[in-house]
């Protein structure tokens, strides 16, 4: 299975784009229809002259036939006196046979020249002609038996204007043919451009929406319209299922707050009057006291999440100094954790919502303290036009092969299947992420030096 | 005698819990079911700071607090489910001095409910009458006059220009408001302080569109004008 997707894959990588492929069939269309025309071309022209210059050859020769008749039939004619005044044209030779003696109007052409079922048919009385080739030029030979003086009467003309001429068209043509093939490469490179230009528009609208730009849509299109309707059919659609999903988790977790309200007064309200309890009606208390802690902030976190992810959460951006929202933030925590300030206040300027950031360096302090037992330092510092804030601690670390996954929901990594008494909603670190995309930043975990875990917010700084 | 707190909130196992949680950290409690019942109740016997839900069916907890503020400065803590929403901003610009977001702690509860009574007994640094433009604040009497006219403020408005006063012409950051008002060490919600600004301008200033008084610095927070 996996070698044939790899088979795929391989021959899908090796097949040329459609702008090629496009390119390539207008190329060989041309080629075809540019060549077949310039073969009929040719043959018909060549057919056409062939056939006009032999007609044209076999009416002179029996005109010249008649006329050598009536010469020869005056008194005192002599056969080569005629011969020599019929044989003006340099394309036409003539050859004479009477009582069986040859005469001819050049001394290089003799009866050897033509073919014998051309003299034997004219000597069995019936005129003929032939196409031959006459000292390798091709010609038109016609023989006409002339009874009344006993004779036979042969023409030859040269074909060879007729083949020159012939030539120039064949190259005319071939050099047509050739740049009507160059032509429909170009047109459809041209045609290719065009027809891609709205596809690779979709593809980059696609990618967007797939980056989570949910509302992206194609702008109607003429030459798409059917593929753009189904398109924006799909992403209208999507939207709306993803849409159902966050509200439904952001509904469910909001009409958990008034059940949640009156189960962890009623806890709290049972925890004042502890002493009344015996010891293990006491341990039974501490246990739901801690789960509903947990089960509160798995609410709270869950509606958070939903909320941004559906778009619902309101941002209110301003300019916010991290250096100082980390100091005041990380001194009101509960775990006092050392914390470090490199850059003036000034430097570490991003423009973000501040209750959302107080939420990330929050949830990776409380993710300390549940994985960690705590913080053993947070700074924050500069670096290539980021604002980061680090947050370490000496605990167990995160394998490498977690690195990626501790930002999901409800991953619990090495924990899986160890609760341990305070664990957390596990919805903290995707939390993070969420904010910190929200921010046009990022969030990656590394290890800390001297073992531990490092969780690094990286967001883009601005003028303060 | 036990301050007096009345409950207005539809969902009655809610009520009652936390009527019996605040009875036990040391109020007194009046219960009402719904906006009209509350607004009776309050007419009958004024309470010393009223706790409302915002959600509730008929008159909700925005409508209660306005009609609440027409004729008292008794502090309103709204009590709502959405913390991130647009209601917070909504219930504290309808004269809300507080919120608590759902699920409600008690201790919590009971905290800020604390601190805003003890927003009367203000004890700063800060002579009896301090002139401020053309304002007379009368720290003892709880009272901000304009040409020997009083102008009603809330307790937490009133609080908010005393501490405003307490050094005109520096400037205060929100944090040390939330801090100095609202007891808030950590967590404090920007919003309540600029909530109250707004409120506070509009009561004080000539035009609230153009502060001449309160006067806004930007990045850093605000101050009282010399």
């Amino acid at each position: 299975m996996r070698l044939r997707r790899g088979g795929e894959l391989r021959r899908r990588r090796r097949r040329p784009s459609l702008r090629t492929r496009t390119a390539l069939t207008f190329g060989l269309g041309a080629a075809l229809v540019s060549i077949a025309l310039a073969l009929i071309t040719y043959t018909l022209t060549d057919h056409q002259l062939l056939s006009q210059r032999q007609t044209s050859s076999l009416h002179q020769a029996y005109v010249d036939a008649r006329l050598f008749k009536d010469e020869l039939n005056s008194p005192a004619a002599n056969i080569e006196d005629v011969l020599s005044s019929l044989a003006s044209a340099t394309d036409v030779q003539v050859l004479v046979n009477r009582n069986n003696l040859w005469f001819s109007t050049s001394v290089l052409i003799g009866s050897s020249n033509l073919p014998t079922s051309l003299v034997s048919a004219v000597r069995s009385g019936q005129p003929a002609d032939q196409r031959i080739y006459l000292q390798g030029v091709p010609s038109f030979a016609v023989g006409i038996p002339i009874p009344g003086v006993n004779a036979y009467y042969f023409e030859i003309y040269s074909l060879a204007e007729l083949r020159s001429t012939l030539q120039t068209l064949a190259i005319v043509l071939a050099a047509a043919a050739f740049a009507t093939t160059v032509g429909g490469t170009l047109l459809g490179l041209w045609a290719s451009r065009r027809l891609v230009r709205p596809l690779s528009h979709t593809a980059q609208v696609a990618g967007e929406i797939a980056g989570g730009h949910l509302d992206e849509r194609l702008p109607p299109d003429s030459d798409l319209g059917p593929l753009v309707d189904s398109f924006n059919d799909m992403v209208t659609r999507l939207q709306e299922r993803i849409e159902r999903d966050a509200r439904f988790a952001a509904d469910f977790s909001h009409e958990m707050r008034s059940p949640l309200t009156t189960v962890g007064a009623s806890v709290e309200l049972v925890d004042a009057y502890r002493d009344a309890l015996p010891e293990d009606g006491q341990t039974a208390l501490d246990l739901l006291k801690m789960e509903i802690d947990r089960f509160s902030d798995m609410v709270q976190d869950l509606l958070e999440i939903s909320r941004v992810e559906a778009g619902a959460e309101s941002v209110e951006l301003e300019r916010v100094s991290i250096g100082e929202l980390v100091e005041r933030t990380a001194s009101g925590h509960a775990s006092q954790v050392a914390v470090r300030i490199q850059p003036p206040a000034k430097e570490t300027t991003v423009l973000g919502d501040k209750r959302r950031l107080q939420r990330i360096l929050v949830n990776l302090l409380d993710n300390a303290q549940v994985h960690a037992g705590g913080s053993s330092l947070v700074w924050v510092d500069r670096r290539d036009g980021y604002v980061e804030i680090a947050v370490e601690d000496h605990g167990p670390g995160i394998d490498a092969a977690d690195a990626e996954r501790v930002f999901e929901r409800f991953y619990r990594g090495k924990a899986a299947g160890r609760r341990s008494s305070v664990a957390g909603s596990g919805l903290g670190l995707a939390l993070v992420a969420e904010h910190a995309r929200a921010h046009h930043g990022s969030v990656r975990v590394e290890p800390a030096p001297g073992g531990g875990a490092r969780f690094v917010v990286s967001l883009p700084a601005v003028e303060p | 005698m036990a301050p007096l707190i009345l409950f207005i909130e539809d969902d009655e196992r809610i009520r009652t819990v936390l009527r019996m949680s605040l009875q036990h950290d040391g109020f007194d409690v009046e219960e009402a079911g719904s906006g009209e019942d509350g607004l009776a109740a309050f007419e009958r016997r004024s309470a010393d700071v009223v706790l409302v839900d915002l959600r509730l069916p008929g008159i909700d907890g925005f409508e209660v607090t306005r009609i609440l503020r027409k004729t008292s400065n008794v502090p309103v803590i709204v009590v709502t489910a959405h913390g991130d929403s647009h209601d917070v901003v909504a219930g504290l610009e309808a004269g809300a001095d507080d919120y608590v977001v759902k699920p409600v702690v008690a201790k919590v509860l009971a905290a800020r409910i604390r601190a805003l009574l003890r927003r009367a007994s203000f004890t700063g640094e800060i002579a009896t009458v301090v002139r401020v433009g053309d304002l007379e604040i009368h720290r003892e009497a709880n009272l901000v006059t304009r040409d020997g006219e009083e102008i009603p403020l809330t307790r937490t408005e009133f609080k908010v220009l005393c501490a405003l006063a307490e050094h005109p012409g520096w400037v205060l950051s929100r944090t040390q408001l939330l801090d100095q008002v609202w007891e808030y060490d950590y967590f404090g919600d920007d919003r309540l302080v600029d909530t109250h600004i707004g409120r506070l301008r509009a009561k004080v200033e000539r035009d609230p569109s153009k502060p001449e008084l309160i006067l806004t610095v930007r990045g850093a927070g605000y101050k009282l004008a010399t």
